[in-house]
């Protein structure tokens, strides 16, 4: 989860997410070369004792200040396409859960198991237990086994809804009546929290995602224990 | 007495010539100390995090701690 005035990401908890977060530290490298440059070149020309009127035009730096951008612009994109069609493989998942959003909660149907399924709802905060986070818990966590390739299916019941994990990297629309397909790998255990991120009404803010990741036999004794219960 | 003429051309490719090559390295100089101060890091980071991870130990931990609803801890 966040914490108070963070600034960057959360840590990474896949893959995909790791891969971004480098990207990211990239493209931020690129954007300090630039703002530090016209910094200095503001500074400059704010300062200079003299104007010059008379320069019209100078082929010389015009064919720089397009090249160097250009260049500058395909050394941003390459890595940017390569995440992009790292995000779309499809690595033959192990399990797949649908998501659906609803005003104002989600529900998720393990259809890989008979009849397993189940809504989750936000933890009001008075009902909060101390050590859990405000308007982030919810009642029935989204369990999946780590390492393990999993797709999910994001829907929507009625309106426009957006399935996030941002530790996860993963975002996607919850559109009615259209399938939305994602797909993850969880690096490690833990448990990790996502809100929903498409406005949707009163309550928006308040249909929390928690995803808990635990080793693939604690999953399968998970799944044995939730099926027996429904 | 007359003065010597002063310098009357090329005033701003002067000015250039010694400001763009400063802009140039200050800049570069920005990027090179952001990616040897927080991109290196953080991916040495990440690596030194997952070479003596063991998923078992951490697992185990946190199931004791009572983080997760779907398996409590062994005493429950």
């Amino acid at each position: 989860m966040a914490l108070p005035s963070q600034l960057g990401f959360q840590d990474a908890g896949s893959p995909l997410m790791e891969e971004l977060l480098h990207f990211h530290d990239h493209a931020l490298m690129v954007v300090f070369l630039i703002s530090t440059m016209v910094l200095y070149i503001i500074v400059a020309m704010v300062t200079a004792k003299l104007t010059d009127k008379l320069v019209l035009d100078s082929q010389e730096i015009e064919i720089i200040w397009t090249v160097l951008p250009a260049i500058i612009l395909i050394l941003i994109a390459l890595p940017s396409l390569r995440i992009l069609y790292l995000m779309d493989e499809i690595n033959d998942p192990h399990l797949t859960i649908k998501a659906l959003g609803h005003q104002w909660y989600w529900s998720y149907e393990y259809t890989d198991y008979e009849d397993l399924g189940f809504d989750s709802y936000m933890i009001p905060t008075h009902d909060l237990t101390p050590g859990q986070f405000r308007l982030l818990e919810a009642d029935h966590r989204m369990v999946i086994p780590t390492e393990s390739p999993a797709r999910v299916l994001i829907s929507a019941e009625d309106v426009l809804h957006s399935w996030a994990v941002p530790a996860l990297g993963i975002k996607a629309d919850a559109v009615p009546g259209r399938l939305n397909q994602t797909t993850f790998i969880v690096n490690r255990p833990g448990v990790f929290y996502g809100q929903c991120s498409e406005i949707c009404g009163a309550n928006h803010s308040f249909m929390p995602i928690v995803v808990e990741a635990i080793p693939l036999e604690h999953f399968e004794n998970w799944t044995s224990l939730m099926s027996e219960e429904t | 007495m007359s003065l010597p003429k002063p310098v009357m051309r090329g005033l701003l490719a002067k000015r250039l010539k010694f400001h763009l090559p400063i802009a140039f390295a200050l800049s570069l100089g920005a990027a090179i100390a952001f990616k040897y101060m927080v991109t290196e890091p953080r991916k040495k980071a990440y690596a030194d995090f997952y070479k003596q991870y063991d998923a078992v130990k951490e697992f185990n931990a946190m199931r004791e701690a009572g983080i997760f609803e779907s398996v409590r801890p062994s005493g429950e």
